[in-house]
């Protein structure tokens, strides 16, 4: 089943194994040390995103489908959530996943009218399911949604804690959604619907031929990816116990793009270095709202020109022609070295 | 502008598409006001050496020398600007574009450009059967009508000193091919015009070529007049072509 | 009667205006296979340069309508130069499309950021290009309205002529036809690209001076417009100029029918609906390459 052409999954060696788990946890225990809550609060949020940027990731560079309408999708999540919250007295962590569901159920459907399109057409058809969904949010007739108000306010998952103890409590559980999301996508990526997705990307001749089938798998790729943003989106409603369709549009968009460019499509650390980075720029540049996208815009189009892999590629690069370099037999490992460069749809 | 001695020259040349090379250390002189005919199998590179030539590829050794000038690794716009004009294989005809505007765009640089009505006018009388095509989309043509329009592109460079053919036979009916090379005959004798010409045999090549190289493998393997190929029976008998 | 004369009005006019900012996309992506998603800033930008010019400089509308166009010109140029042409080289290397629409996209977040900068996050009004109206069987129609129909369909006519009838004008036609065939007609590319480039952002700058006449200039003041004429190109197949106008007219028919039957609110809703139709049945628009749109 495992064809050459769509790339090697690597084993990962025993210290690379021992460096993440202690970076898990060290993550983890940070708010023992840290008590600050804007910077616990930054953290939070970098987290919700990096969840949403995994998702976008499996979907964007690992199966390679031009799919712009995340935001939406994301925002589906998060209204879901609160109106099964608001209506039905669900309890929290419950509507939390059935907002997943829904997102997931939606992501499929959307599938639906891209499996005949080839890459370009995909990227405007789900941009437009974006801006239309985001269009409904805020003219919403029935009022649902509250408009360009805002969603009424929905109980947070940890209401009962004090204030420093809901943060920490919503760190390690979204931290725990990312380390989930991450190894899960990590696990299907190499996985044989991974192996299938990236043959249908990089070879769909060759897939046709075995009798892997485009559809079935573009239907698993988005209703996967759906389901881990639409948890994210409900956890960003149950966070800041509301939500607005600024959460989508334009902005966002070029800010998460952004981050999985720099980082490296494709890549499984490429969102994580994205995210990270990216968060740290705009904390930086708080103090001047709107220098901050410019400098964006500038530096999502100076990577994409000049390092079109993202950092982590360039990094596996840099790897890889070190280790040529010193003459070793063995290839360092790591787990993201195989797709340095942005997906190929055509064929 | 009277030229003499050596117009394009060849020296070394490996070319060919990623991994596989094709043209494989090639030599070859076109003198000014000759026609050379390159002969060989298909798959032997002849097409790749042309677009080398022009500029379409990159060669990956050697040099190409065009008019005195170094031109390998050139652009190819930058190439045809000096006079190097590349019929290609295929005809590569703009099939949206009528057969005059077809026509037009041979004559892109700006000298030329500016005596394209000229250009355009000897077109016509060289080709007859064009001018009632001559609002027509180049799509809609038959295969000789479009070999005809390839060519007459090539001839509307007033400029043009080597005119590069690339199998001006292939696919037409035998008809159409008396046709074409009736015209090819024509440029020869009537404009003087230094031609570089690619063939799969010699069957339609006789009276037109001054010089003839085999090309088997991504190299030149025999040369001579085609009186004296044409002789060598080992020759023949690889390309069946009959005089 | 008065209403199939309000909606045949409204077509003329959103059609015209949606095909020339539209127009310009389909060049571009029919020349140099991009998805320009820096079109809508060059709106943006027009709408800008006309309160610049109408509102600050109080000079005539038909200068305001000169200087976009050079304004335009020059930001689409720069923009191909900067974003597009260092990646045209390595199209074997990477997913030119899918890179290109995201460094278009990358330009478009810088435009509308420095914008927010320079002018502020509020919208500026412009007044209309010429004041005043006329009334057709129970109609108003402004004369702002008649002029943005008539300038469009004009600069339309001038683009086709431009492009079958002068030098540079064919050399684009050729080069989104055969690019190998072109260069080898010595037409330079590394020239030609942001001529055209610049070309369409040119027409969508003027469409900018109406749109902003019409509404206001703000940052996202070019957002819309993008969404509008990404609809049009896909109705009507990428890279086809005909199809484009074609498409033009047909989405301003359903926009108008739907703007007098519904209300205005929901025709984007509408028309997104109708182009999930097209997409799922013809995958390729109305007069697109069938053999363009794969899988």
């Amino acid at each position: 089943m495992i064809d050459a052409r769509v790339g090697r999954v690597r084993k990962l060696g025993g210290t690379t194994w021992a460096a993440i788990a202690t970076l898990i946890v060290l993550v983890a225990l940070f708010p023992f040390v840290e008590s600050n809550q804007y910077i616990l609060n930054v953290m939070v949020t970098a987290f919700i995103t990096l969840v949403l940027n995994t998702a976008w990731n499996f979907v964007l560079g690992v199966a390679g489908v031009w799919n712009f309408g995340m935001l939406a999708i994301y925002a589906i999540g998060s209204y879901s959530a609160g109106l099964l919250m608001l209506h039905t007295g669900l309890p929290t962590p419950l509507a939390i996943l059935l907002g997943g569901v829904a997102a997931g159920g939606i992501s499929v459907l959307l599938a639906f009218p891209t499996l005949r399109l080839f890459g370009i057409y995909t990227s405007l058809l789900t941009f437009s399911f974006a801006q239309v969904i985001q269009f409904v949010i805020v003219n919403d007739p029935k009022g649902l949604t509250g408009g360009s108000f805002g969603f009424p306010t929905v109980p947070g998952l940890f209401s009962g804690l004090g204030s420093l103890q809901q943060i920490r409590a919503f760190y390690w559980t979204v931290l725990a959604i990312v380390i989930a999301a991450t190894f899960g996508v990590w696990w299907i990526r190499s996985s044989r619907l991974g192996i299938a997705l990236r043959t249908v990307r990089d070879a769909p001749a060759y897939a046709a031929a075995r009798g892997v089938s485009p559809i079935k798998y573009r239907m698993l790729a988005f209703g996967i990816s759906g389901f881990i943003a639409g948890i994210a989106g409900a956890l960003y409603l149950t966070y800041f116990q509301s939500v607005t369709a600024s959460i989508m549009g334009l902005t966002p968009m070029s800010i998460d793009v952004t981050m999985l460019v720099i980082g490296g499509l494709g890549t499984i650390a490429g969102p994580l270095v994205g995210t990270a980075l990216l968060t740290v720029i705009q904390e930086m540049l708080i103090d001047h709202p709107g220098i901050e996208l410019t400098i964006l815009g500038v530096v999502l189009l100076v990577i994409v020109v000049f390092v079109p892999g993202g950092l982590v590629g360039l990094v596996s690069r840099i790897r890889r022609r070190v280790t040529n370099w010193v003459g070793e037999e063995e290839v360092p490992a790591t787990p993201d070295a195989d797709t340095g460069s942005p997906p190929e749809t055509s064929g | 502008m009277s030229e003499t001695g050596v117009l394009l020259e060849v020296r070394g040349l490996w070319a060919g598409y990623g991994d596989s090379i094709v043209v494989r250390d090639l030599d070859l002189v076109v003198e000014v006001g000759k026609t050379v005919v390159m002969i060989g199998p298909n798959g032997h590179g002849k097409t790749t050496f042309l677009r080398a030539v022009s500029g379409l590829i990159a060669p990956s050794r050697g040099e190409v020398w065009f008019g005195g000038e170094r031109v390998d690794g050139r652009k190819p716009e930058a190439i045809a600007r000096k006079g190097l004009v590349h019929v290609m294989q295929g005809d590569g005809l703009f099939s949206e574009m009528t057969v005059e505007e077809n026509l037009l765009m041979g004559a892109f640089p700006s000298s030329p450009w500016k005596r394209r009505q000229r250009a355009l006018d000897r077109v016509w009388e060289l080709f007859p059967q064009l001018t009632e095509r001559r609002g027509q989309r180049a799509r809609t043509l038959s295969g000789g009508e479009r070999r005809l329009v390839g060519l007459g592109r090539g001839l509307m460079r007033e400029d043009a000193r080597l005119l590069m053919i690339d199998e001006p036979s292939l696919g037409l009916a035998p008809v159409m091919i008396d046709v074409v090379y009736g015209a090819i005959r024509e440029i020869r004798e009537r404009l003087g015009t230094t031609i570089l010409l690619v063939e799969e045999n010699f069957t339609h090549v006789g009276g037109v070529a001054d010089v003839v190289h085999v090309v088997e493998m991504g190299g030149i393997v025999r040369s001579g007049s085609l009186e004296e190929l044409s002789s060598d029976r080992t020759v023949v008998e690889t390309y069946l072509g009959s005089l | 009667m008065s209403q199939v004369v309000a909606i045949l009005i409204s077509t003329v006019v959103l059609g015209s205006i949606y095909g020339l900012v539209a127009i310009g996309m389909t060049l571009i992506y029919g020349t140099l296979r991009i998805l320009d998603m820096s079109q809508g800033s060059m709106v943006m930008i027009g709408s800008y340069v006309a309160w610049g010019m109408l509102v600050v400089g109080n000079y005539n509308p038909v200068l305001a309508l000169v200087a976009a166009f050079v304004a335009t010109f020059a930001l689409g140029t720069f923009t191909q130069l900067v974003s597009v042409q260092p990646l045209m080289g390595r199209r074997n290397e990477l997913d030119f499309e899918m890179v290109t629409f995201i460094t278009t996209f990358a330009a478009a977040i810088v435009f509308s950021n420095v914008a927010l900068q320079v002018f502020g996050p509020f919208q500026k009004n412009v007044p209309p290009l010429i004041a005043g109206g006329v009334t057709i069987a129970g109609q108003n129609l402004s004369y702002q309205s008649i002029t943005m129909a008539l300038t469009s369909i004009l600069l339309m006519g001038a683009l086709g002529l431009f492009l079958s009838r002068t030098r540079w004008g064919l050399a684009i036609r050729a080069v989104a036809q055969d690019l190998d065939a072109a260069r080898s007609m010595g037409v330079p590319v590394g020239q030609l690209y942001p001529l055209t480039m610049g070309l369409a952002s040119a027409l969508a700058g003027i469409g900018g001076v109406f749109l902003g006449a019409q509404f206001f200039a703000s940052p996202t003041a070019g957002d819309l417009p993008l969404l509008e004429a990404l609809i049009v190109v896909i109705f009507g197949g990428l890279g086809s100029l005909s199809g484009t106008l074609y498409a033009a007219y047909a989405i301003g028919l359903i926009q108008s029918i739907a703007i007098v039957a519904i209300g205005e609110t929901w025709t984007l809703p509408i028309l997104y609906g109708v182009i999930l139709l097209v997409l799922i049945f013809r995958p390729y628009g109305l007069k697109g390459n069938p053999s363009e749109v794969r899988l």
